[in-house]
Order: C-alpha cells, then sequence, then structure tokens
C-alpha cells in the first residue's frame, strides 16, 4: 500500500511497516508548497492510527522528535499563510458592504450632532443629514450667504446666535469631515455596482447590484449564497421573524432583505409575498448562473420574472376580502395566539 | 497569594480577588487575548477565563481533564486560538494539532502559532479527517469545539483516524447549532445515545454535565475509546 504524508510516499506492507519511502526535499517552503497541493488521487492516506513520527525518524527525514516538531510547525505554519493569503472578489464586496453599513451609522450620529449644533447658530435653515452638512461645509456661518442664495431671508431674520471665530472653524471642520464621510460613502456604492456587475452579472440584473451584494454579504460570498435554496434567500435578513415562526406559533416571515427591491416595496401588502417568493427563485437561479456558467449575462430570467409578476399582480388585484374581514379576526385571533404563546412559553420556561 | 494545581498543568490561583483558574506562561511576558498575567514565586501564570473557554468551564465542572504535560493533542475548531494557548500551556512539552476551516479566525490562530513553539496550525474542514491524515499522527486526546450540527459524527470520524486506544475524546457539544428549536435537554440526550451506540470507533462515556452558567445550553462529554483495532 502507497501512502502519502507530509515528508513523502511511504510504501507499507499489510501490517502497517514500511517497506520503502520517497522523501520531499528537506525544505520548509518547498514542503508547504506541497502540503497546500490538493493530494492525487490514486495514493492513500495513512491508515487510522499509523504512527507518521515514528516512520518520519525511521525513513531518516529527521533526527529526532524535537526536529520532528520544530519542522512540522514551521512547515504548517508557512502552509496556512499560503493557504489564506488568496482573496477573491467577493471578499471584497462583503468588506463593502459592511464598510457601507458601518458608514451609514457613523454619518448619521454626526449629522445629528450637526444639526443640534449648528442649530444654535440657525434653527431655521431646515436641511438635515447631507444636504445640512453640505451647506455647513460651504458657507459656516449664515451671515456668508450670498444675498441671492434662497437661505438669505430666513438667514438674516434668524433668531440664532452669532457663529464666529474659531466656533465657526470648528463647527465648518465637523462638517467637511461629514461631507468626506458621505462621499466615501457614495464611492463604496459606485465599487459595489460595477464589481458586482464584473463578478455576478445575472444576479445584478435581478435583484439590483445593492441587493444583490448585501446578499452575497449575508451568505458569506457568492459560492455559497448560489447554494441556498430559493426558500432560504427569500428570508435572508429577517432572522427574527424566521426563528420566531420556527420557536413559537408567529407568521413566518415574507421577505428578508429582498423587501427593499421596488417590485416588492411598491406592491400593495397582499401580493408582496407572492412576489417576493417568485423573486427569490429567480434570484437563486441568476446566482447559480453567474457561479457555475461562464455563460454572461441572461435577459430570458429577467423577461420570465416579469411575466410571473404580472400575472400575479392580474390574479391578485384586490386585497383578499374575506380575509380582510377574518384579518381583523385573525387579528383578534393572533393576538390571543400570542397571548397563549406567551403562556405556554411562560410554562416551556418553568418546565426548564 | 497561593497556587495549587488543579490537574496536571492546570493551576488555581487564590488571591484577594477570588479564585482563579490558570495556565503556566509558555512564553512569559506574552498576553495572548488580554488576560490578565500574575506572577507568583517567579513563575508566570496567565489568567483563564472560564467564560470564554469551554474546556476552562470544563475544568471548573470537576471533569478529570486527561491532558498531561507530554500529551499530544488534536484540536478540532481551534477559532482565533484563546483555549488552544493554554492547551499549548499545558503540553509544553507535547504538540497542539490545531484545526480550523475559516481563513479568517485561521489568521488570528496563525499570529498565535508564530509566537509559541508547539501548536501546529492545520487550515481544514474538521469533518474530513482524510484532508490532515498525512499531517496528524496517533494523539491522546482529542479536544473538539465546532458548533456543528453533526458534531457527534465528526469526533467519531477523527477518533477514528487519530485516537489512540484508550485515548480519550473532551466534546463541547451546542444544543442551538444542531437544533435551534428544540429543548437542549432532549437534544443532549440524544447526542450521547449517538455517541454510546451509533459509531463504530466505540466510545465509552466517562462524564457529561452542562457547563452553564459559562456557556448557555452546552453540554461537555468526556468519553474513551474502546477500540478494537482493525
Amino acid at each position: 500500500m502507497k501512502i502519502i504524508t507530509w515528508f513523502g510516499t511511504l510504501t507499507l506492507d499489510d501490517y502497517g511497516k514500511v517497506l520503502e519511502w520517497d522523501l520531499f526535499p528537506k525544505d520548509t517552503s518547498a514542503l508547504a508548497e506541497i502540503l497546500v497541493q490538493p493530494k492525487k488521487v490514486e495514493i492513500d492516506i495513512p491508515p487510522a492510527c499509523f504512527d507518521i513520527r515514528a516512520a518520519a525518524i525511521e525513513c531518516g527525514f529527521v533526527g529526532s522528535t524535537e526536529e520532528y516538531n520544530t519542522l512540522l510547525r514551521d512547515v504548517s505554519i508557512r502552509a496556512a499563510k499560503k493557504q489564506i493569503s488568496g482573496g477573491t472578489p467577493d471578499m471584497g464586496i462583503i468588506q463593502a458592504v459592511e464598510a457601507l453599513d458601518d458608514i451609514d451609522d457613523a454619518a448619521n450620529t454626526l449629522s445629528e450632532r450637526l444639526a443640534e449644533w449648528y442649530g444654535m447658530y440657525f434653527p431655521e435653515v431646515g436641511l438635515s443629514s447631507e444636504p445640512l452638512a453640505r451647506f455647513v461645509a460651504k458657507y459656516g456661518s449664515r451671515s456668508n450667504i450670498p444675498t441671492d442664495g434662497h437661505l438669505y431671508e430666513k438667514a438674516t431674520s434668524s433668531m440664532g446666535a452669532e457663529l464666529a471665530g474659531p466656533d465657526e472653524e470648528l463647527v465648518k471642520g465637523f462638517a467637511e469631515n461629514i461631507c468626506t464621510l458621505y462621499d466615501s460613502r457614495s464611492r463604496i456604492e459606485d465599487y459595489l455596482v460595477k464589481s458586482m456587475e464584473t463578478s455576478a452579472p445575472n444576479l445584478v440584473n435581478i435583484a439590483g447590484a445593492l441587493i444583490g451584494a448585501r446578499l452575497v454579504s449575508m451568505a458569506g460570498g457568492l459560492e455559497k449564497l448560489a447554494r441556498f435554496p430559493s426558500s432560504t434567500i427569500q428570508v435572508i435578513g429577517a432572522n427574527r421573524a424566521l426563528f420566531k415562526h420556527l420557536r413559537a406559533r408567529a407568521p413566518s416571515p415574507k421577505h428578508g432583505i429582498i423587501f427593499n427591491h421596488p417590485q416588492i416595496k411598491n406592491s400593495p401588502w397582499w401580493q408582496r409575498g407572492k412576489i417576493a417568493r417568485a423573486l427569490a427563485a429567480k434570484i437563486s437561479l441568476a446566482v447559480r448562473m453567474d457561479v457555475y456558467s461562464d455563460g454572461g449575462l441572461n435577459e430570458s430570467l429577467k423577461t420570465e420574472l416579469n411575466a410571473k409578476i404580472e400575472s400575479i399582480k392580474a390574479a391578485h388585484p384586490k386585497p383578499p376580502k374575506r380575509e380582510s374581514k377574518a384579518g381583523m379576526g385573525k387579528g383578534k385571533g393572533r393576538s390571543q395566539n400570542k397571548q397563549q404563546n406567551k403562556q405556554s412559553n411562560k410554562k416551556a420556561g418553568g418546565r426548564r | 497569594m497561593s497556587t495549587k494545581e488543579m490537574s496536571s498543568g492546570i493551576f488555581e490561583i487564590t488571591e484577594r480577588g477570588g479564585k482563579h483558574l490558570a495556565t503556566i506562561n509558555l512564553v512569559p511576558g506574552a498576553s495572548v487575548y488580554g488576560e490578565k498575567l500574575i506572577e507568583i514565586e517567579g513563575c508566570e501564570y496567565r489568567i483563564w477565563n472560564p467564560k470564554r473557554s469551554k474546556l476552562a468551564a470544563m475544568m471548573i465542572k470537576k471533569f478529570n481533564i486527561p491532558i498531561k504535560r507530554d500529551s499530544k493533542v488534536l484540536y478540532l475548531g481551534a477559532a482565533s486560538g484563546t483555549t488552544v494557548s493554554h492547551v499549548s500551556d499545558i503540553v509544553s512539552e507535547g504538540i497542539v494539532y490545531a484545526v480550523e476551516f475559516s481563513p479568517r479566525t485561521m489568521r488570528d490562530l496563525i499570529g498565535l502559532c508564530d509566537m509559541r513553539p508547539n501548536i501546529v496550525p492545520i487550515l481544514a474542514d474538521a469533518n474530513k479527517p482524510q484532508s490532515y491524515a498525512h499531517i496528524v499522527e496517533e494523539v491522546d486526546v482529542i479536544f473538539q469545539d465546532v458548533a456543528q450540527p453533526n458534531q457527534s459524527e465528526i469526533a467519531a470520524v477523527n477518533a477514528m483516524q487519530f485516537l489512540k486506544r484508550n485515548g480519550h475524546l473532551l466534546l463541547s457539544i451546542k444544543a442551538r447549532s444542531i437544533d435551534t428549536v428544540a429543548n437542549p435537554k432532549n437534544v443532549f440526550k440524544n447526542e450521547i445515545r449517538k455517541l454510546e451506540h451509533e459509531f463504530d470507533v466505540g466510545f465509552e462515556i466517562l462524564d457529561s454535565r452542562e457547563l452553564a452558567p459559562f456557556h448557555e445550553d452546552h453540554l461537555g462529554v468526556m468519553a474513551r475509546v474502546l477500540r478494537v483495532r482493525k
């Protein structure tokens, strides 16, 4: 029997005794290189509980147990470093999506602060978030607004305090920082759109670049997303609702982050679940095309999706009547259910 | 301040603030994840927090930890190496094979391996012992903390390939990763039954205790292998 070990290939007899050996060069980087390469199929792995260490000493590859430990450790570290050094484009997408969320959080917090702060000096400005930051970064004190500016009237009659000197510099600088955050945000969005279009054109065509990127990020990679069933894709991002549904008797979530797709968001509530199901199905097909086939864009998916959505809309033009009446009743029923759930949960908790 | 050796290489330090678990720092001066270092009589100890380590929690729960100074340990689910570092402290004359699947956490683990002489990092899927069978030798102890739905199967295939006869398996079972909604007690019962009866390797359960309050819904299991080699 021929087996492979990290230091060479060995030929064993039926009792596990080493008959012949063919050792790899005793060089850390060469050994690491061999370790990361996929193994050939025709060579076996060592049998269970085969003493690799003793074999290495017997073949004269290393002189002592200590040397075995040191060499194996060095080789493994080198190999592991090699294996994690490669990054794929979807890893960049994931980081960018997360960065986008972080920037949104930070920009919101800072914008609120700016609104409070600048409100001391010009409460009538009537702007918020990005427009406000751009405005303050441009003019600073309201006395700098040109006479033809549309806020000039409000600025001259403002009840706010005077903003000048070091205070003005401080507020202006603060606003400028917020502006660079917004700039950075739009650059990341551009990057996402571009890199999604190259690495997943079909997904972008069906879901849109940003929703697509978010799906990739939540799945942990394009290939992982391709392996998800469409029912999972439909509810990614609705974790809390989903687990509530699984644990208790809550209704199942109809849509996760794909809710932000205009086709769902802009549809009336009674069509959304159906459209979400159709959309998720097409998304999962699209991702699989992107990952497993090398062909570029396939327009037929989009046409099929649109046809499906049209047929859903045509079949359900009005809110379900019986349900809406029963909906009220059902609402009551639901809240009763909820109470029951609570009680039964308590009971379950008590039993624990 | 006083120290008492609870198990080979694992100490209980009593000081004013109370009692702590600790191991002797193999690389004096270096704190791995921000843990406190305490020097007593010329010997530097690293405080070991049971809330951050299933193995430390098992120690406090009075498991008879079978890891010795010269043990060879296969550590499945090494993550960023918090617990691995303490195992590396304990087996100062042995070796730890640390298997981790996620490239991101492997990055942190490699940083740890660079500092310590007795950890062999392996980027591989613990489901597939054949993918690292050409690196790992026969070991005395397998410690597994993988949070996968098929934890028992992973333990069985690895024990089959690597664990010596009468070697020990230390297993942390996370109920929530096997079934998110079922009652943990039932999940545990089921897993224990599986370990005892379903695998060729023949586990004998020596001890099993829940790791609460340090880790909710986790069961610590210690088993021995009574295999007849083919």
